[in-house]
């Protein structure tokens, strides 16, 4: 059944063996067992959050080129330019060149080749040229740009670190371990397959929640230690948000557990393979709502209020300099792409591949697809969804603090106990446990109790669709101003001679 | 206050609009798919304002504006056309509002002054409020909008009498004007009317000295249009104006207004921002609805006024 990829499994057994090799030498070969409990989490942690954090790289490097493009403002890629064109069409390829014994020819020739045929050149546009070849853009291949994060850990490593003289010196020292610490605890929990995780307590959806929760402390505790006026401004809108949007998140994740009959988050993955459906198609208010509400947890634009860098400089944060700051950075960002996983599990059938059902029954294509393990769904949903992230970023502008816990409590909350409400009921009479399956296959218990097939997820998510579309339509679309848009006067400046 | 309709704060335009305007953004990045989006703006030669900017430029060796193309392509290289590099707008030839038309000037914005000349009574509320004193009032030849107005708002206006000037629409003027894009168009519209004195009036015909010829032509009298020279101009000093829109506020017939416009402001010289009404002048044709409304309230309170003076001059006669 399922993944081939079973890496706990193999790690299991891997580190079980080695265990007995070892303790056999020992006086206490009794003791094996333990010792291969340790080998195996401690690989297995190693293994998820080195997954996690080099997988993050992809976040990041997303995030720039999407909002680039979101927003037409790509410029140029700097990190490899040294690599390639240099100022004044000096190419780093002479650099190359200069390298003792022509140890680096090869690699200036080949500079010096790729000036030449994919240098930015442009003859036409001579004064642009002289702007534009600061570097070049690169192809995609090479993910130009990908290391610039590895470049700034580097910075941030070699920075002082200082604390301001008034500072609480302990609070502010703690705080920044509080959140990076709780932020690396999530992602233990993040399973990324069926048999590809860190470790699976029987309510981790519970424990991860609570987890989320102890960050926004230190947040706070970091905006007060800092003895600065603007650390702590965000450090209050950050408390006050955080608790304006966790409620409704909690909620929508609760309605997520009854949906799938469980709060084990690989078993909730599954429960919803088994069901035949993803639970987006049969809450996608739910779905939206913990959407929100994880933006606003992990604090980003539209709801960046705690670290409005346009009025508290950089909020909570501002006083942190140096690795503590790059470390804080990168929580924010752990947390995002936290949630993003969070997502993928809860709503979008975590490592189940779309339409697992009806693909894997094509003879031989459906044994294939089946084969792709279900650590690449994982990922590339999580990635799509933080392509929702980056473009919310683009188009949304920041809100008000009062607007955003407005919306919180007003609109948010009710509308997630609705949701609770719903799927309660859609539990208790909709859904038909007989026709769960434990297969590849998956099975087909929404079926409204009478026996259509998928009927529920089908009819909920055009429900759903159709108050989309009727929220968004324009109530007065030929309704026009009064006042002339766009008039113009007749003779531009400078054509007009004075006193005709 | 009127608003813009993008302006609206509900869900389509906060929500909706952006990701969509932010989408489509991000698509004219890939050429194959964005160029169903394209604004049609890249890759064009400059075209200069007038000979004077031509000539200002031409001379340059730094700068050879007039080889050059504006709206640079966006196109980095050759080998991967798919990834564009970034151009500035090259303002006044492109503009924001084109380019990135999110970045819309809001309905409520003060811009340059705008008037309906042919909907002003000359009651100079505004010339009174303006604080900065920098509204002035002369007269000027031209035809009233009552006095030319079809359908059921006709025959209010005034009459061609002796002493009194006439007009005639040039040919082909108004398509000429239903063709002009204001929001492209950098040069003034060309005049609507021949203008004349009226010298005799007799029977049908009326004899008419032209004012641009001074030859003197026996015309039809339905083909005249009734021209005056009590129609009330303005001039406003563009350069003492704080752009408050108290005038616009005081305005009590539609016709004075606070444009979203935002360029043509500038001059080599403080004279050039004294603007007269040609260039404060909003065309009737760009801001029908307003013209319409004002007109059918003056044809209103003629029609009123002229039932009251009949009933006045019957209950005179029963008298």
């Amino acid at each position: 059944m399922g993944d081939w990829l079973r890496i706990n499994d193999w790690v299991h057994e891997g580190s079980l063996f080695l265990a007995n090799e070892m303790m056999g030498l020992t006086p206490w070969p009794g003791q094996a067992e333990y010792l291969g409990f340790f080998i195996e989490k401690m690989v297995l942690c190693t293994l998820i959050f080195g997954g996690i954090m080099n997988t993050m790289f992809v976040i990041l490097w997303m995030e720039r080129k999407i909002l680039g493009r979101l927003m037409d403002r790509r410029g140029a890629i700097t990190a490899m330019r040294s690599l390639w064109v240099g100022e004044n069409g000096v190419t780093a390829g002479a650099w190359w060149d200069k390298v003792p014994y022509g140890l680096g020819r090869p690699i200036g020739a080949l500079n010096g080749f790729l000036n030449r045929v994919a240098g930015n050149r442009d003859p036409k546009h001579p004064t642009v040229d002289r702007v534009n070849n600061r570097s070049w853009h690169g192809v995609w291949f090479l993910f130009p740009g990908f290391f610039q994060n590895l470049a700034d850990g580097m910075k941030f490593m070699t920075k002082e670190h200082m604390v301001p003289s008034k500072a609480d010196k302990w609070i502010y020292e703690i705080a920044p371990f509080l959140i990076i610490s709780s932020t690396v605890v999530i992602l233990g929990f993040i399973p990324f397959s069926e048999n590809f995780y860190a470790i699976n307590p029987k309510l981790s959806v519970l424990f991860m929640m609570a987890i989320f929760g102890i960050a926004p402390l230190g947040v706070f505790f970091a905006g007060w230690s800092s003895n600065n006026k603007y650390t702590l401004l965000g450090g209050i809108r950050s408390a006050a948000q955080l608790t304006a949007y966790e409620i409704p998140m909690l909620i929508a994740v609760l309605s997520a557990c009854i949906l799938s009959g469980t709060f084990n988050l690989v078993e909730l993955v599954d429960n919803q393979h088994y069901a035949g459906s993803w639970n987006l198609f049969l809450m996608p208010l739910g779905a939206a709502i913990f959407l929100i509400a994880m933006v606003a947890e992990v604090e980003r634009i539209p709801f960046d209020m705690p670290e409005a860098e346009a009025e508290l400089v950089e909020g909570w944060w501002t006083e942190y300099g140096g690795m503590r700051w790059g470390l804080m950075f990168s929580a924010e960002y752990m947390r995002t792409y936290a949630a993003c996983f969070l997502f993928t599990h809860f709503f979008l059938g975590g490592w189940h591949a779309p339409f697992q059902g009806v693909i894997g029954s094509i003879p031989i294509l459906g044994t294939g697809y089946l084969l792709i393990p279900g650590i690449t769904w994982t990922l590339l949903k999580a990635w799509a969804v933080f392509v929702i992230f980056a473009w919310l970023r683009a188009a949304l502008p920041r809100i008000r603090t009062d607007q955003i816990l407005e919306f919180g409590w007003r609109y948010l909350l009710p509308l997630s106990i609705v949701q609770l409400v719903i799927v309660v009921f859609m539990r208790l009479y909709l859904f038909d446990a007989e026709n769960l399956r434990f297969g590849d296959r998956g099975g087909f218990a929404w079926d409204g109790g009478i026996g259509l097939f998928l009927a529920v997820p089908v009819i909920v998510t055009f429900i759903f669709s159709v108050l989309f579309v009727l929220y968004s339509l324009d109530e007065e679309p030929g309704d026009m101003v009064e006042r002339p848009f766009q008039a113009q006067t007749l003779e531009p400046a400078g054509t007009h001679k004075a006193g005709e | 206050m009127p608003m813009h309709k993008h302006a609206k704060p509900n869900f389509r335009n906060l929500f909706i609009k952006p990701f969509w305007m932010t989408l489509k953004t991000a698509l004219r990045t890939f050429p194959i798919i964005g160029k169903r989006f394209s604004n049609g703006y890249h890759n064009k030669k400059a075209v200069m304002l007038d000979a004077g900017s031509m000539n200002r430029v031409k001379g340059s060796k730094m700068n050879k504006v007039g080889k050059q193309e504006y709206a640079a392509d966006r196109e980095s290289s050759t080998l991967v056309p798919s990834i564009w590099r970034p151009v500035t707008i090259m303002y006044p030839y492109e503009r924001l509002e084109d380019m990135e038309p999110w970045l819309f000037v809001p309905g409520n914005y003060n811009g340059r002054i705008g008037v309906i000349w042919e909907t002003c009574t000359a009651c100079k509320l505004c010339v009174k409020i303006c604080p900065n004193d920098c509204l002035h009032m002369t007269t000027e030849l031209r035809v009233d909008v009552l006095d030319s107005a079809e359908g059921e708002n006709s025959g209010y206006g005034g009459e061609l009498e002796v002493g009194g000037y006439a007009a005639v629409e040039i040919e082909g003027i108004a398509d000429e004007h239903s063709e002009r894009d204001p929001i492209t168009a950098h040069d003034a519209p060309v005049d609507e009317f021949r203008f004349a004195e009226v010298i005799d009036l007799s029977g049908s015909s009326a004899t008419v000295r032209w004012n641009d010829s001074g030859v003197e032509e026996v015309m039809e009298q339905s083909d005249l249009l009734v021209a005056d020279d009590q129609i009330v101009s303005g001039r406003i000093d563009m350069g003492r104006c704080m752009f408050c829109g108290l005038c616009m506020d005081a305005c009590n017939f539609t016709s004075f207004f606070m444009t979203n416009e935002y360029d043509g402001m500038s001059g080599f010289s403080r004279q050039e921002l004294w603007f007269d009404a040609s260039r404060t002048r909003v065309l009737v044709n760009e801001h029908q609805e307003a013209v319409d409304a004002e007109l059918a309230h003056r044809a209103k309170r003629e029609k009123e006024k002229r039932e009251k003076a009949a009933a006045r001059a019957a209950k005179k006669a029963e008298a």
